[in-house]
């Protein structure tokens, strides 16, 4: 079969012809990716039954659905109650909530929805056309390559410190000091585990999120009524599309933001073992140090909501690369993905562009439709879930503490998790009164395993070296790129500032 | 009037509270140096510097704090994080209802535990007003929990007696 025009259009007709699958689809992803807990990978593996039985195309079109939306729905709870359903949407609420805190809730939808589709359309649009290329990537990106990934991710401790710096750093060490909790990975040796056999496999990011985020939260909104501003309130109580028409237009004349930040995102996700929340929480620190108004981040600014939602949807296509090429899964979901479609007798590697290019190319296109289709499924509805927002206190607070409680309780089943989500809740809560930024802590725990397993293959592999760290021509590229992007914007910011002498004329 | 003086008539800020993560994170951190002491050095090496820079930092900050209440700007009081509004808002009882909740999830399974805490956490937040409708609203969302997560998407949730009795009702008891 000849892979033209031709070829693609036939094939986006084919897949459109899919939308009584991929609708109801979306609606579920939202559904599930709101929820912490949930994730595109556990309703994949819970609906399992049914994803084997269906046929191979349906499948695949029924998990890529789910797979995309769920990465949007995670978003929504972020934005509208400081609640991010996944780790990938951490970065979001920075400056999506004080967005609904402002009574632009409705508008802070719209961005996001806005920024999702078109960044996951985007990348999804270059994996189809640089498929080869990309999936090298992979092979470049050794363990001293990662560790520098990821400290471009955990310099945003230090953007978040800079109103602060002490306690913004005190926070994030705090948190890589949790995240250090669990067996080493060379040796298998419980490290400061206090006894339980349940952090043997170190901190589960859900009950992390769901206490440093969801619990604390609500035990501090219940001292206002509402969780928006008077002003606030008065602005969403006048019924309207115009926030939903200002919000999308907004966001569509950050087209170049979108662009380069969902990039960040496909790259990574390319990367196996990177994810959604390292790709959002590098995009927000990238967009911030070059920005022309970085000290409006955390006020509820634009691009900071653009930034990490464009680029955890720029992860899904990434993941899907090194599944397609190399059969490597590129993170959770793509893996259960490898085993369905093996179970179907699809094997995966170059071969399957050549054999069956509707199956591969469709993958891709599946993604496409999907995001077309989300946007005009859920743009209109941004008006109707920020009026959420609205919901008193004294109501809101129990639910968001029970549903998200339990909810950590999901993905390991452990009554523990339980627990441990209401500890975090309490140091979350102390986190918040007293001045310091959880964002912080739940970058340490996100990040810190991370970066201590691939600092200890860097060192292994060395032998102790730890010149190893500046062995490589990549590595050193992205050591001077990180580099450049924390001295830069504070040598622009120095150039930009007017002398004293010129103030005094 | 010089800086001191300016300094004084100033309110002083009450920074008790803000030293209590820094204190936890050193309590935690030497608790943690002593589990890793006699391990190989790739368990030791991470948290070694994680760590050292934590306890440096927290240093920093209760020198910074003591010198600050030496100098009288600030206190040492813990009203920011408990005061009494903690109880006339309700956040205590909220406190411990919720503890219980995660208690009392293991036998009363999901949904008549989350009924159970929905009522009591909504009822003293709104200080006791409009209990029907809370108990209609609790009642609404536990059961609607309980169709969503554990009915359709059987997820395996704390089970209790309501979720076993819907089980057998569902299978025609058999």
């Amino acid at each position: 079969m000849e892979v033209d025009l031709a070829f693609f259009a036939e094939l986006l007709a084919h897949t459109l012809s899919f939308w009584w699958v991929i609708i109801p689809t979306i609606f579920l992803g939202l559904i599930v990716g709101a929820i912490p807990g949930f994730s595109a990978a556990n309703t994949i593996i819970i609906l399992l039954p049914l994803t084997l039985a269906m046929e191979v195309e349906i499948g695949l079109i029924f998990m890529i659905a789910l797979y995309c939306a769920s990465r949007m729905g995670a978003g929504i709870p972020a934005i509208l109650v400081n609640i991010p359903g996944t780790a990938g949407a951490a970065a979001t609420p920075l400056d999506g909530y004080p967005m609904t805190k402002q009574g632009r809730g409705q508008q802070a939808l719209a961005m996001s929805f806005v920024a999702s589709t078109l960044g996951g359309l985007l990348t999804t649009i270059i994996a189809l056309a640089a498929m080869p290329m990309l999936a090298e990537v992979g092979y470049y990106m050794h363990a001293v390559e990662m560790i520098v990934v990821m400290l471009f991710g955990i310099s945003l401790i230090a953007t978040i410190a800079a109103k602060d710096t002490l306690k913004g750093l005190i926070a994030g060490f705090l948190g890589l000091m949790i995240g250090s909790i669990g067996s080493d990975v060379v040796y298998a040796t419980p490290r400061g585990t206090m006894g339980f056999l349940e952090l043997y496999d170190g901190i589960p990011l859900i009950p992390a999120l769901v206490g440093l985020f969801a619990v604390s939260e609500a035990f501090i909104i219940i001292e206002k009524s509402s969780i928006i501003t008077e002003e606030g309130r008065a602005t969403m109580q006048k019924p309207g599309w115009g926030a939903t028409l200002e919000g999308t237009f907004l966001a569509l004349s950050k087209w170049w933001h979108i662009t380069w930040t969902s990039l960040i995102g496909l790259i990574i996700g390319v990367i196996p073992g990177a994810g959604a929340s390292i790709a959002s929480f590098v995009a927000y620190q990238q967009s911030r140090a070059f920005s022309k108004t970085p000290e409006l981040y955390g006020t509820g600014h634009p691009e900071g909501l653009i930034a990490p939602e464009s680029a955890n949807n720029g992860v899904t296509s990434g993941t899907l690369i090194p599944l397609l090429i190399l059969g490597i899964p590129g993170g959770a979901t793509a893996a259960i993905m490898l085993v369905v479609l093996q179970y179907h007798g699809v094997d995966f590697g170059p071969s399957l562009f050549f054999q069956q290019p509707e199956l591969a190319y469709g993958v891709f296109m599946a993604m496409a439709v999907t995001y077309a289709l989300m946007i005009l499924t859920i743009l209109p509805l941004s008006r109707y879930m920020s009026r959420v927002t609205l919901v008193r206190t004294v109501y809101m607070a129990p639910v968001i503490i029970a549903f998200t409680l339990v909810g950590s309780f999901v993905p390991r089943e452990y009554l523990f998790d339980l627990y441990l989500g209401l500890a975090f809740g309490v140091i979350g809560y102390i986190a918040r009164k007293t001045g310091y930024h959880v964002a912080a802590i739940l970058i340490g725990v996100i990040l810190g395993p991370l970066l201590e397993t691939y600092f200890l293959r860097a060192l292994k592999k060395s032998e102790g070296d730890l010149m190893t760290l500046f062995s490589s021509n990549l590595g050193n590229i992205l050591w001077a790129l990180l580099a450049a992007s924390i001295l830069l914007p504070i040598f622009i910011d120095r150039f930009r500032k007017p002398k004293p002498t010129d103030a005094a004329l | 009037m010089n800086e001191t003086e300016l300094d004084k008539n100033q309110p002083k800020r009450s920074v008790g509270g803000e030293l209590v993560l820094p204190a936890l994170g050193v309590l935690f951190t030497l608790y943690y140096f002593t589990t890793i002491i006699d391990s190989p050095w790739t368990a030791q090496v991470s948290a070694f510097f994680i760590g050292a820079v934590l306890l440096s930092l927290s240093l920093v900050f209760f020198i910074k704090t003591g010198l600050a209440i030496r100098r009288g700007t600030a206190r040492l009081s813990f009203d920011t994080l408990f005061s009494r509004l903690d109880i006339s808002s309700g956040r205590l009882a909220l406190l411990v209802i919720t503890l219980s909740y995660a208690i009392l999830i293991e036998w009363g399974g999901f949904t008549i535990s989350t009924f159970i805490f929905l009522f009591l956490a909504m009822t003293v937040l709104n200080k006791g007003n409009s209990k029907g409708f809370i108990a209609a609203l609790s009642a609404v969302l536990s059961l609607g929990g309980y169709l969503l997560f554990i009915f359709t998407f059987e997820t395996h949730f704390p089970r209790g007696p309501f979720e076993t009795f819907m089980e057998l009702v569902l299978s025609n008891g058999s």
